[in-house]
């Protein structure tokens, strides 16, 4: 990245020759020294700044660059990024629901749609994919391996991502008591109503009688002022299931690994995000091979789709390493 | 000085000897009985008597035997023996010249009773075909030619009418005689051929043959541990408390022959009194006990009336209650046996159950509340502040038993002296057992078993030398048991058998396995640390890889197997190959039962099942007062006491009463040390209960179990209720008064269960709540998972769901938060800021610094 702040000193028109009769300017004294000064830059900017300032400066440009890139990925790209998989795994899951091959059990490869999540109240439309983990939630909500599905008998459990990844449930802890959310599974539509959300210290729900369901969503929040951007404790909606619950076919998971586990963060994706990094250094030494070589424009021209690409791909891995309900 | 003659008088009243070959503390249930017998030769008509003898025959104890015990026959005045048998059990004791036979039979030998109660040849027990059936030519069917042979007995085929020639396979021109067995169900087994037998009497049957035809030595006199059989047992035989049976001695004196009879009858041994007979050479059968059933011989039988306890589960049959289980002390389970018939029979008692455990595992089920009163032996660490009292409930202890046969057919030793670094020796596994543990690294020059070890030699001399798989193991216990601690802390507490086990070696250089160097006693359970895995040409060594060390102690689980296998002379050493045939796989299982005569296998036992088993027990060493630490040839200088009944008193009177309330006594040898005469070995085994927070129910039937089994359970006996052998009682006065005033004040505190101070805050003991550790509580089942605990699968209600009006108190929700997800955004912000910003204003200033220069 240093390649792009090597900004060459514009060269400045001459200095205009000082008055020989300075004297008669001494009622515009004050403004002397600014000129002074103003000549002074123009001077030094000519000799250019020295070596170690420039280090300085370049490092702090790639590091607002870095930032500001990783924001607008987190808080902007990726929720394109999300939007898009919505499509796809929609288009998955009605095809699934259609053909009726959409799981309802048992041990389902995650990533795969599972459920369509509507809750009218806060204009939620979400295909939920099977798995917790900080990559199964990137394109979509989450449903834990280990509960049963939704709409089945027993509590079933959905993370969604309050921030990053479009945040689809940045909302969902304004819900009041008595707000339906919807499940479209293979095994029809259930309808839930909200009991409440909850967080930490707040008493766990009633012990669920049996037969009956119970959906619980998980996300995170922040407080304080920057309570959007600092989404870093688990919150809880529960809901209670108001249509028949589905039986439940054997053979889930009993349990799951640390990283489906709220604010849990998968280091499975270390290895890749190295090969990333690898990857845009190698474009970045590129690139300014090409500005010697070529000049700086059509370097720019060449290089620009591969940096963001591997920008992209990289800042996609390191979200691996970030909680998954960020 | 009075004090001293009470309790001395004291002692010597109860001080009836624990160990075998003692007088028994009961001695109303001994036997004793003399009779006259002689051989006759019918010259003309004319009896000439050719022998005469008066046996005496006494048998220590009659009455309420059980499965396995053994009792003591002996007898002085019988015909000195000859060709004496290794083996004198079962068929293999057929051998011999003038042997004592030793039978049990069903019924008494009355001839008042009616014939189905009587005893009879047919209804004594015999394991083998041999015993009782024969064939021979004219000449040598001596019972044919017997004086005092029956008409019926002089036919050519007797025994039973009409002959069963066909299913015996009998020949015509032999003569025959069968003995057939009647089973106490009333079916006759013919007894002729091994497939005729009862079936108790299979080849290789679970027992051992019980039967024997004793040595008698040149003074006529001789004795024998006889083991009695009940109905669980052997069905068949059928004796039991409700069918009485006896025990059946017959000396044999040698067939009384007729006129008519043959040189053979006439025939009066050719092996000299005293002399063995190893190789099973041929014996002149007129006086051997093959013909015990002859007339000649069967007349002169003395029977033994022996009575049987109630059956083990008598209180299982006859009680429907509930019995409440006391856990613990495997010590105890002699005493409880006979104690629990006591309670059960008894409707104003409870059903009072003795369920075996560690020690250690029944004290925690007691103080959880999961059991009325745990058996413990010593006092175990709490693992909460409620308050346990101890009563002392019985004295007893453990003891060292062994099998050892004397070479040259010299008979069982009767003595045996051990010192702690003998025990050490043998429980670090530091005997190499064979060539193969030679191979041991650290322990070349160690003997392979301690027969050969000159220490155990200088002790007990006259043992050969051979080296012995089962002489390198002492047998004891897997589990955790206090009996473990207590040997393990006779060893620690011995200067020289603990600087054996730091790495000294002994005086004839000796060390310790390496993998036990140093280990740190005392421990409530023995760890099996070997590894050593040895390398052989044979080829089921090289296709099973396992620590041989660990294959030579192979510890079992219970202090009765132990006393099992050492009465069997059956070492659970695990070095035999086997397999099925020559394509199975190899497998390692137990080695074979000693051969009688060349029995040396040593094991930890109870004194109560010592005793019961009529086992003989090791001496221990007490004290050494002079040669400590050096190569010794002799016991001089050191001092061994055997576990008598004085021996035991004489260490609980060392014992120091504990400074809590109620706790349990200080014995060990940090106690008895001092005191040449005590038994090291002594424990107190004590019925230890909770003081507060009982229910009434149960804290009334630990106290009352508590006084009945310290009065009435104290009187020594073989009835229901009274104290076996092997435990000494514990009485009002005399040395265990303090015993029994402790148990005492414990049966007070436990019926009136006082809480103590601290709990009189109104909290209630007995309320379940649990703390989990972490603090939470557990989430119900089917409750929403709260952060990491989801309910997997579907939610299933508790069996008393509560109704959807009711609510639960629940946990509260944890917290699951993330510095990570809290930082990381509004951190970005503010390093972009600050590097968005700070890169054009470095810039700036640098510039206008240079401006100004």
């Amino acid at each position: 990245m240093s390649a792009v702040v090597e900004v060459a000193p514009t060269p400045l028109p001459d200095p205009e020759p000082e008055a020989p009769e300075g004297r008669r300017r001494a009622p515009r004294e004050p403004f002397r020294r600014a000129r002074a000064l103003w000549t002074g830059v123009r001077a030094a900017e000519r000799r250019g700044v020295p070596d170690e300032v420039s280090v300085v400066t370049s490092s702090l440009t790639v590091l607002a660059v870095v930032c500001a890139w990783l924001l607008l990925q987190l808080l902007l790209l990726s929720g394109l990024a999300q939007d898009r998989g919505q499509t796809i795994l929609h288009d998955q899951l009605r095809s699934d629901l259609a053909a009726a091959t959409a799981p309802i059990g048992g041990i389902v490869r995650p990533g795969t749609p599972v459920a369509q999540l509507a809750i009218p109240a806060i204009d939620l439309e979400q295909v939920v994919v099977e798995g917790t983990s900080a990559g199964q939630l990137a394109d979509a909500p989450g449903h834990r391996r280990d509960t049963v599905m939704p709409g089945q008998q027993g509590t079933a459990v959905v993370y969604g991502r309050a921030v990053t990844h479009g945040g689809p449930f940045g909302s969902v802890t304004s819900l009041r008591k008595g707000d339906v959310i919807e499940a479209t599974t293979g095994q029809g539509v259930a309808r839930y109503t909200v009991t409440g959300v909850r967080r930490a210290g707040d008493p766990l729900p009633q012990p669920l009688a049996a037969g009956k369901g119970r959906l619980t969503l998980v996300t995170a929040e922040g407080d304080g002022r920057l309570a959007a951007l600092s989404a870093g404790s688990a919150v809880y909606v529960d809901a209670d299931l108001a249509t028949e619950a589905q039986p439940v076919p054997a053979g889930r998971l009993n349990a799951v690994t640390d990283a489906e586990l709220p604010m849990g963060t998968d280091t499975s994706a270390m290895a890749a995000l190295a090969l990333a990094l690898g990857g845009l250094l190698a474009v970045a030494v590129g690139l300014t091979w090409l500005t010697r070589r070529v000049g700086a424009p059509l370097a720019w021209v060449l290089g620009i789709a591969p940096l963001l690409a591997t920008a992209w791909v990289a800042g996609d891995m390191a979200v691996h390493l970030l909680p998954n309900l960020l | 000085m009075r004090r001293a003659v009470l309790v001395l008088t004291a002692v010597l009243t109860v001080g009836a000897l624990v160990s075998p070959g003692g007088a028994t503390a009961d001695t109303s249930d001994a036997f004793s009985a003399t009779k006259s017998m002689e051989r006759v030769f019918e010259e003309d008509g004319d009896r000439v008597v050719v022998d005469e003898r008066t046996v005496t025959v006494k048998v220590d104890h009659t009455k309420n035997l059980r499965g396995r015990e053994r009792v003591q026959v002996s007898w002085s005045g019988a015909h000195p023996s000859g060709g004496r048998a290794t083996n004198p059990f079962g068929e293999k004791g057929l051998d011999q010249e003038y042997p004592v036979v030793v039978l049990q039979c069903r019924g008494r030998d009355d001839s008042s009773l009616p014939a189905a109660r009587r005893l009879a040849r047919e209804t004594c027990w015999t394991s083998t075909p041999r015993q009782r059936s024969v064939q021979a030519s004219e000449r040598t069917a001596l019972w044919r030619q017997d004086a005092f042979a029956s008409a019926a007995d002089r036919e050519p085929k007797s025994g039973l009418s009409p002959f069963p020639s066909e299913r015996c396979d009998d020949v015509e021109r032999l003569s025959s005689r069968v003995t057939p067995f009647k089973a106490a169900s009333g079916t006759v087994h013919l007894s002729c051929s091994a497939t005729t037998m009862a079936p108790e009497a299979a080849a290789d049957a679970a027992f051992p043959p019980a039967e024997v035809a004793a040595f008698t030595d040149v003074d006529g006199n001789g004795r024998v541990s006889f083991e009695v059989r009940t109905a669980t047992e052997n069905e068949s035989l059928g004796c039991s408390s409700t069918t009485p049976c006896s025990l059946v001695v017959i000396p044999i004196m040698g067939i009384s022959c007729a006129d008519d009879a043959s040189n053979e009858c006439l025939k009066t041994g050719q092996f000299a009194p005293g002399s063995s007979n190893y190789s099973g050479e041929g014996v002149d059968a007129a006086v051997s006990p093959v013909y015990w059933w002859a007339e000649s011989n069967w007349r002169n039988r003395i029977s033994v009336p022996l009575t049987f306890a109630t059956e083990p589960d008598v209180c299982d049959v006859k009680d429907s209650r509930a019995p409440t289980a006391f856990y613990g002390s495997e010590l105890l389970s002699q005493a409880s046996t006979q104690w629990a018939p006591a309670y059960c029979l008894k409707r104003d008692r409870f059903k009072f159950q003795h369920n075996r455990m560690a020690d250690g595992a029944a004290f925690a089920l007691m103080e959880r509340g999961d059991a009325a009163a745990a058996f413990v032996s010593g006092g175990q660490e709490a693992a909460s502040d409620t308050r346990v009292g101890y009563a002392p409930t019985a004295v007893t202890g453990f003891a060292v038993s062994y099998v050892i046969d004397r070479p040259d057919n010299a008979g069982e030793l009767g003595e045996l002296r051990l010192t702690p670094r003998l025990l050490a020796k043998l429980i670090t596994q530091s005997y190499t057992g064979s060539t193969i543990g030679q191979q041991h690294p650290g322990m070349a020059k160690n003997p392979m078993s301690i027969n050969q070890d000159p220490e155990f030699k200088a002790l007990n001399p006259g043992l050969d030398s051979i080296a012995r798989e089962a002489g390198a193991a002492l047998l004891s216990l897997s589990e955790a048991s206090d009996v473990v601690e207590s040997i393990t802390t006779y060893i620690a507490s011995d200067p020289e058998a603990a600087a054996f086990v730091k790495g000294q070696a002994d005086p004839w250089g000796m060390v310790v396995n390496p993998s036990y160097r140093a280990i740190k006693l005392p421990v409530d359970e023995w760890p099996l640390l070997d590894k050593f895995v040895p390398t052989s040409t044979q080829e089921c060594r090289r296709q099973i890889s396992t620590p041989y060390m660990t294959q030579l102690a192979a510890p079992i689980s219970s202090l009765r197997k132990i006393a099992e296998a050492v009465l069997d002379g059956w070492p659970n050493v695990q070095t035999k190959c086997t397999r099925s045939s020559v394509s199975d796989p190899w497998k390692m299982g137990r080695v074979d039962r000693q051969g009688i005569g060349s029995r040396f296998m040593l094991g930890v036992v109870g004194l109560g099942d010592a005793a019961r088993l009529d086992l003989r027990t090791a001496s221990l060493q007490t004290k050494v007062t002079r040669g400590s630490g050096t190569a010794f040839t002799d016991a001089s200088g050191r001092s061994f006491v055997e576990p008598t009944s004085s021996a035991v008193l004489a260490a609980v009177r060392t014992a120091r009463r504990s400074e809590q309330p109620f706790g349990a006594f200080a014995l060990g040898p940090a106690t008895t040390g001092a005191n040449a005469k005590a038994y090291p070995g002594a424990m107190i085994v004590y019925t230890a209960a909770r003081l507060e927070g009982m229910a009434k129910a149960d804290a009334r039937k630990v106290a009352q179990f508590i006084r009945v089994s310290t009065t009435e359970g104290q009187r020594a006996g073989a009835a229901n209720g009274q104290l076996p052998r092997g435990f000494v009682p514990i009485t009002r006065n005399g040395a265990t008064a303090a015993l029994w005033k402790q148990a005492d004040a414990v049966a007070d505190a436990v019926e009136s269960q006082t809480p103590s101070a601290a709990d009189e805050d109104g909290e209630d003991e007995t309320t379940p709540e649990k703390e989990s550790p972490g603090g939470g509580a557990p989430a119900p089942p089917g409750a929403a998972p709260g952060a990491d605990v989801p309910a997997a699968g579907p939610a299933v209600a508790p069996p008393n769901a509560p109704a959807a009006t009711t609510t639960l108190e629940t946990a509260p929700t944890a917290a699951t938060t993330s510095s990570t997800g809290r930082l990381l955004m509004a951190g970005l912000l503010g390093v972009l800021l600050l590097a968005g910003f700070g890169a054009p204003a470095v810039r700036v200033v640098a510039l206008v610094r240079g401006g100004r220069r």
